[in-house]
């Protein structure tokens, strides 16, 4: 147990000192955070940019329909700015008003100009030429001004007084979506999608990162024949177990320190967002029970021994960093192909292929936690996705213990797949 | 309690077709220093692998001071340098020491201070200088071997086993090398090293073996496998440019059975029921003129020329271990 302690230790520390850990598990956070920040911030920017207001309006409807829609446009009235200038145009007189505005919209005094018009009145068409006609939410908040508009034309024609009027088009709707799960309301049902593929995008990153890490490892011991060396010391499955979970324990605090920094960073993020000058969105993590969490971290493991023995196994086979690259190849396909799944997964959790992906021990330890984050997983197959994961590392440990004694004292050209089945056979 | 440091009984280990040790039974005497000699590939590596419980025979057993070699507590009384060094390249020195002397259960603050003593004792550390807090790759090579070295002996081991300890060694760490032997035997310690540069072992050794091809050829004291084969071979070395009027005599096999060029002498062995005098009278007759003619005992080099022949050699240089 000791001399186990002794490589656990060594793996453990070896790493945790070395600048690259220091590195990532610091920044990592940081960059995670301004993932999460930049689009809110863009978002936000994009919800109603004050270009809106910078536009001409060319009011051919000769009914003042220029002034209430600039109006509508401007939504507060106090502020004089945010007022879009209206020039009432002749419908003779249109098209030179328009290359007038075209020069202005060139020369950028204004970012745009629209022009309403009989058609308009009667709700068929309007226009709007401008630099950010390619913005959606401006698109759509200039429509809409004007859909309220006309509306409010319409119910003026029919008698209705201005305050009735304001008091019927006036619908400042806050469309806010939440998720609903068995064991009741869960948040913010953007905020989960967001939470799940944190949670699939971090996993993936660590089995990637970590795998090749071992395998990098695993190469370097046996190239210089320290492995040899400890061999004489220790028995070989003591090496792999101390190498696997020396390293599992550099992931696992790198992964505390992210989570602890991250949600730190979103407690901050508020603040941030306000200094920014982007409007505070109400966004909640979704609480985690301490059952779940201990799940996730289970999964962790797991999916962590299962690809690390994995990529253990092919680093003794091998005789240098590019011939591993090359072997690792099939482990790299795997993951891969299970980081391709995180989307879909996200998008229909309860599907058959999600399901069948989670049940598998490839994809399970990275598509049944998402699964988990975005729905309620029924506790069967919570269980089973549990139990196959657990062969599987059985399995896979098995597999690599066998192909790692051998490989470690094999030197000179890379087995073929035939050679190393034969290994498995050997006897010690 | 048994008097052999290693006690080897008919161990054989196959891998598919290739037998890499066949039936191998060897006895290291305790406090002995002892040579394991044989060609490339002639299975010296795997039978140190299966004496170290690296690899465990297909069958036979290993005993190492009495006790079976898997038993944990043994493994910590052995010390391993492999053939073919290196050492967790951006580690510190004194990290890999102590991790190397922890595997074999030294404790701590015991590894700390024979660390020091070590790192003094091969002036890795000086007053000006200490490279115990180097990472291994910003040391020079011999400095490399020297850690390595300090390695395989921290946990004072009793039976050291050196895996063609001489291969890429400076001559002053191959010195220090051939000292420490000395002193390890001095101390009681049983080494055991295997090579194919026989002058070494003659030097070092008390007993040998060798194998070839996986099959042990011969072993025992140095002294007596000398003595029984001995008496039949004769230094010749001749003045000026003599040696090619002699070139017929040599190849006349009813005199000589072999004869070997060692530059400044001759290394000839007889045929059997060869007379020297005979030899001796023809050579002079031939007008060459002898400085040194003398009944000599056979180098190690000889007799394993003679037992596993240069097709043995041959045959070794393309396997591994």
């Amino acid at each position: 147990m000791a001399k186990l302690w002794a490589i656990i230790k060594r793996e453990y520390l070896e790493r945790v000192r070395s600048k690259w850990f220091l590195i990532a598990t610091f920044f990592g956070p940081v960059f995670f955070s301004a993932i999460i920040i930049v689009p809110a911030w863009l978002a936000s920017r994009s919800k109603a940019t004050s270009d809106v207001y910078n536009t001409v309006i060319l009011d051919a409807t000769g009914a003042g329909f220029g002034h209430r829609l600039a109006l509508n446009i401007a939504g507060d009235t106090t502020n004089a700015e945010r007022i879009p200038i209206v020039r009432l145009v002749p419908p003779s007189e249109l098209t030179a008003a328009e290359s007038v505005a075209t020069r202005e919209v060139m020369h950028k005094e204004h970012t745009g100009y629209i022009v309403v018009n009989q058609q308009t009145l009667a709700g068929e068409s309007a226009r709007y030429a401008g630099t950010n006609a390619t913005s959606i939410a401006d698109m759509a908040q200039i429509k809409n001004a004007i859909h309220n508009t006309i509306l409010a034309s319409r119910l003026e024609k029919v008698g209705l007084d201005n305050e009735k009027m304001k008091e019927i088009t006036f619908i400042p709707l806050d469309f806010s979506t939440e998720r609903i799960t068995e064991r009741g309301r869960a948040g913010s049902g953007m905020a989960s999608v967001l939470f799940g593929f944190a949670i699939g995008f971090l996993l993936y990153m660590s089995i990637v990162i970590y795998g090749q890490t071992i395998m990098s490892g695993v190469l370097e011991e046996k190239t210089t024949r320290v492995a040899e060396v400890v061999m004489s010391s220790v028995p070989t499955d003591s090496l792999l177990a101390g190498k696997v979970l020396g390293v599992g324990a550099v992931g696992l605090t790198q992964q505390v320190i992210w989570i602890g920094m991250t949600y730190f960073l979103l407690k901050l993020r508020a603040p941030i967002m306000a200094r920014l000058g982007a409007p505070t969105v109400n966004f909640s993590l979704p609480s985690i029970s301490l059952g779940a969490g201990i799940i996730f971290l289970l999964f962790f493991l797991l999916g962590f021994i299962f690809y690390s023995s994995l990529y253990a196994a092919v680093g003794s086979s091998v005789n240098s960093e590019s011939e591993a690259r090359q072997a690792a190849s099939p482990l790299m396909i795997m993951i891969v192909s299970t980081g391709v799944f995180i989307q879909p997964v996200l998008l229909n959790p309860t599907g058959t292929m999600s399901k069948v992906l989670s049940l598998i021990p490839i994809s399970s330890p990275i598509i049944m936690p998402i699964r988990m984050a975005v729905t309620g997983v029924p506790a069967l197959e919570l269980g089973g996705s549990l139990v196959f994961l657990a062969i599987g590392c059985l399995l896979a440990l098995w597999l690599a213990s066998r192909i790692y004694r051998v490989g470690l004292l094999m030197y000179g050209k890379r087995p073929t797949m035939k050679e190393m089945a034969r290994w498995v056979s050997y006897a010690r | 309690m048994t008097e052999y440091a290693i006690d080897i009984v008919n161990i054989s280990k196959r891998y598919d077709e290739h037998v890499a040790v066949r039936d191998l039974t060897l006895r290291v005497p305790k406090g002995s220093v002892y040579g394991l000699l044989g060609p490339n590939g002639a299975g010296k590596t795997t039978t140190i692998r299966m004496i170290l419980n690296i690899i465990a025979p297909d069958t036979g057993s290993i005993h190492i001071f009495g006790r079976p070699s898997n038993d944990p507590k043994i493994t910590e009384r052995l010390g391993y340098l492999p053939e073919e060094r290196g050492l967790y390249r951006k580690m510190q020195v004194r990290r890999v020491l102590k991790f190397l002397a922890e595997l074999k259960g030294v404790r701590g603050s015991d590894a700390e201070k024979r660390i020091d003593q070590w790192l003094e004792r091969l002036s890795l550390k000086t007053p000006e200088k200490d490279w115990g807090l180097a990472k291994i790759d910003e040391l020079s090579r011999g400095m490399q071997q020297k850690v390595q070295f300090i390695g395989t002996l921290l946990h004072e081991p009793d039976l050291v086993i050196l895996d063609e300890p001489f291969s890429g060694l400076d001559p002053i760490n191959a010195q220090a090398l051939k000292d420490t032997v000395v002193e390890l035997k001095q101390a009681g310690k049983t080494v055991i090293f295997s090579t194919h540069l026989m002058e070494n072992a003659e030097r070092l050794c008390d007993s040998v073996c060798i194998i070839a091809r996986g099959e042990k050829v011969l072993d025992g004291d140095i002294d007596e496998v000398k003595e029984e084969h001995g008496q039949r071979n004769i230094a010749l070395s001749l003045e000026g440019d003599g040696m090619a009027g002699i070139a017929t005599i040599l190849r006349d096999h009813s005199l000589v059975k072999r004869a070997d060029d060692s530059n400044r002498f001759f290394e000839i062995e007889l045929a059997p029921g060869a007379d020297p005098q005979a030899l001796l009278r023809r050579i002079v007759e031939s007008g060459a003129s002898v400085q040194r003619f003398e009944m000599i005992q056979p180098s190690l080099h000889q007799i394993f020329l003679q037992k596993v022949g240069a097709t043995g050699i041959e045959e070794g240089m393309t396997g591994n271990g």
